[in-house]
């Protein structure tokens, strides 16, 4: 009995059970096949290649998260700069445009204090940064490029949907753990925040799960052979919008808003502390962008490229899901903060609205079984 | 109590709005004007009268203290130099720049300079002394284009890859020689305070029959007017030479 469970345990370990399901690029096999002869370094290239720890790694998990919060923070300063005719960050890597600013500042948070006041709660003030990256990097795992995913199943957009509506509860504890005005005040405009575009944005999700008729985004991938966008452009505006909500960006940037409320419940957070709980909103805008170009922009597909193989996907979903988190860096140039009756009144009406009428085209596409 | 009707634009107007918005920001995104100067690698263009650091010529100092009695910040401290004359040093932690000593020289000793980024560690060496203002500070040049504002209906950088002299040529101004006269001989006290007023010793008392008289040596007088200032019955004036 004992044995056998070893025996499974050793087989799901193996090298060759990660080489049943690997991940195939045609233009560098040669190199992989040499590689994977080779003892050891042969066993990690098979995990790494092996299609969840893929997913886990490389994308649309750590390596890709990475880089685009690197990315997305100098592009988003860079082009409000531009617009505003200022310049930006420039002066780290100058040839660059300042392009590793964002890597800067992180290494500089790195090496300053981190202080922990005295009306803190000191353990869920420290705590609460840390443990918010599980709700934050979970949905990754099911987010699917191609036929690279983390956990196959069925219920991969609820799960997604449910774990990402769970920050918003750690961004309230951690501005109670905070203790201080802003924080209270910031935690009270994110908590009302929450309320007001949750509903619309589930609402926007079971319109497209009604579209699809599935919840399994592989499948929901695969139906697209017009795109969601087009299916139901409505669901999308609603979408659209309740994701801006959901990672307070401008317009609706209102439980940070730094120039009044110096980022609202972030306020006591410094050091290291700070960079984590700062990049909270950008990993989130991340998934729900990931998520948007999942139900709207047809995922995965594209014309595949024979040479990259499974990796055609990849980046197709890559350019995608980089298109939306531009525009959602756009709104910042031009729009002016809401305030929070004005942003609590929309959602509560006129969202409530359109997103309603976002379920009932949903289920008229349902009954026509046009995807 | 006014009421001030805000006006609500339609749905129709709102979305134009909004679009509108969205396209002036693509414009801007696209092409986008721009107003800054990368200040050391760039700097901006200057006129010659810029009011910047000031640079001093002993030689064409004649220690008339105007540029003291005009300074309205008082930063300008006349101190006595080696060859009995005196001269000015400026205190650049009260200068205001307003450049009212460089308008007041009659010798234009002082002149003006477009330097206007000098850093000091302390509020000490703010305190510039005489002999650091005959030679310009020692200036790092990055920069490689000169920008000028061109002010059209529209603000217009203009680039022109060449360096800017930053202490622009002082015309030479025609010095009128001017000494200080005695007019009114008879309502002289003889109190002596012009002859310890002159800083060039031009002036002495002589005695003659008994009675004093003052004597102006109108080689040694360099026009400067502290008698004529100094004079408690304002009997003497500069006259032209």
């Amino acid at each position: 009995m004992i044995m056998e469970a070893v025996y499974e345990l050793l087989k799901a370990v193996s090298k060759e059970h990660f080489m049943e399901n690997m991940v195939s690029i045609p233009l560098i096999q040669p190199v992989i096949d040499n590689l994977l002869n080779i003892p050891l370094v042969g066993y990690v290239v098979a995990l790494i290649l092996w299609k969840p720890m893929f997913a886990l790694l490389i994308f649309p998990g750590l390596l890709t998260l990475m880089t685009v919060l690197l990315f997305i923070i100098w592009f988003e300063r860079k082009l409000t700069a531009r617009i505003q005719w200022r310049r930006g960050p420039l002066e780290i890597l100058r040839w660059a445009g300042g392009i590793i600013q964002a890597l800067a500042d992180g290494l500089r948070y790195f090496f300053q204090e981190v202080i922990v006041h005295r009306d803190a709660h000191k353990p869920y003030f420290i705590q609460l940064p840390i443990l918010i990256f599980i709700p934050v990097l979970l949905p990754l795992l099911f987010i699917p490029a191609g036929s690279i995913v983390g956990i196959k199943t069925p219920y991969a957009l609820p799960v997604v949907v449910a774990i990402v509506s769970l920050i918003p509860v750690f961004i309230v504890a951690i501005g109670w753990a905070s203790n201080s005005r802003f924080a209270y005040v910031g935690t009270i405009r994110e908590a009302f925040m929450y309320f007001a575009y949750e509903i619309p944005f589930i609402l926007s999700v079971v319109a497209m799960i009604l579209v699809y008729g599935t919840a399994d985004m592989t499948a929901i991938v695969e139906k697209q052979t017009i795109p969601g966008i087009i299916l139901n452009p409505v669901a999308a505006l609603v979408f659209f919008i309740s994701t801006i909500m959901a990672t307070s960006r401008l317009p609706f940037e209102i439980p940070e808003a730094d120039q009044e409320i110096a980022f609202g419940p972030f306020v006591e957070y410094s050091g290291i502390m700070f960079g984590l709980v700062m990049t909270i909103a950008y990993e989130k805008m991340y998934i729900l962008a990931l998520l948007m170009s999942v139900l709207f922009l047809g995922g995965g597909n594209g014309f595949p490229i024979p040479l990259l193989g499974d990796l055609a996907p990849v980046i197709w979903m890559f350019l995608k899901t980089m298109a939306v988190m531009v525009a959602l860096a756009f709104l910042r140039s031009i729009y002016a903060r809401f305030r929070l009756d004005q942003a609590l009144r929309l959602s509560w009406t006129t969202m409530l609205k359109i997103s309603a009428v976002a379920v009932l085209i949903g289920a008229a596409l349902n009954i026509a079984q046009v995807a | 109590m006014i009421k001030i009707k805000v006006r609500k634009p339609d749905m129709v107007e709102n979305i134009k709005l909004h679009l509108d918005a969205l396209l002036t920001g693509v414009k801007e995104a696209v092409k986008p004007g721009t107003i800054t100067i990368e200040y050391p690698r760039e700097r901006r263009w200057l006129p010659d009268s810029f009011r910047g650091y000031i640079l001093f010529t002993p030689e064409n100092c004649i220690s008339c203290f105007q540029c003291s009695f005009v300074c309205p910040a008082n930063a300008i401290l006349m101190k006595k130099s080696e060859n009995n004359r005196y001269y000015p040093s400026i205190d650049y932690a009260k200068c205001i720049f307003c450049h009212f000593c460089v308008d007041s020289c009659p010798g234009s000793a002082l002149r003006q300079t477009k330097i206007h980024d000098v850093v000091y560690i302390d509020l000490d060496e703010m305190f510039c002394p005489t002999e650091n203002m005959i030679n310009p500070p020692e200036i790092v040049r990055e920069d490689e284009y000169t920008v000028e504002y061109l002010m059209d209906l529209d603000i217009i950088l203009k680039r022109v890859k060449e360096r800017d002299d930053l202490i622009p040529e002082v015309k030479p101004v025609e010095i009128i020689k001017e000494y200080s006269s005695c007019y009114e001989p008879d309502s002289c006290l003889a109190c002596g305070i012009c002859v310890s007023s002159c800083p060039n010793e031009a002036i002495s008392i002589t005695s003659l029959d008994g009675e004093k008289r003052l004597k102006i040596d109108a080689d040694r007088c360099t026009g400067c007017g502290i008698c004529v200032k100094e004079c408690p019955v304002q009997i003497l004036k500069l006259v032209k030479g």
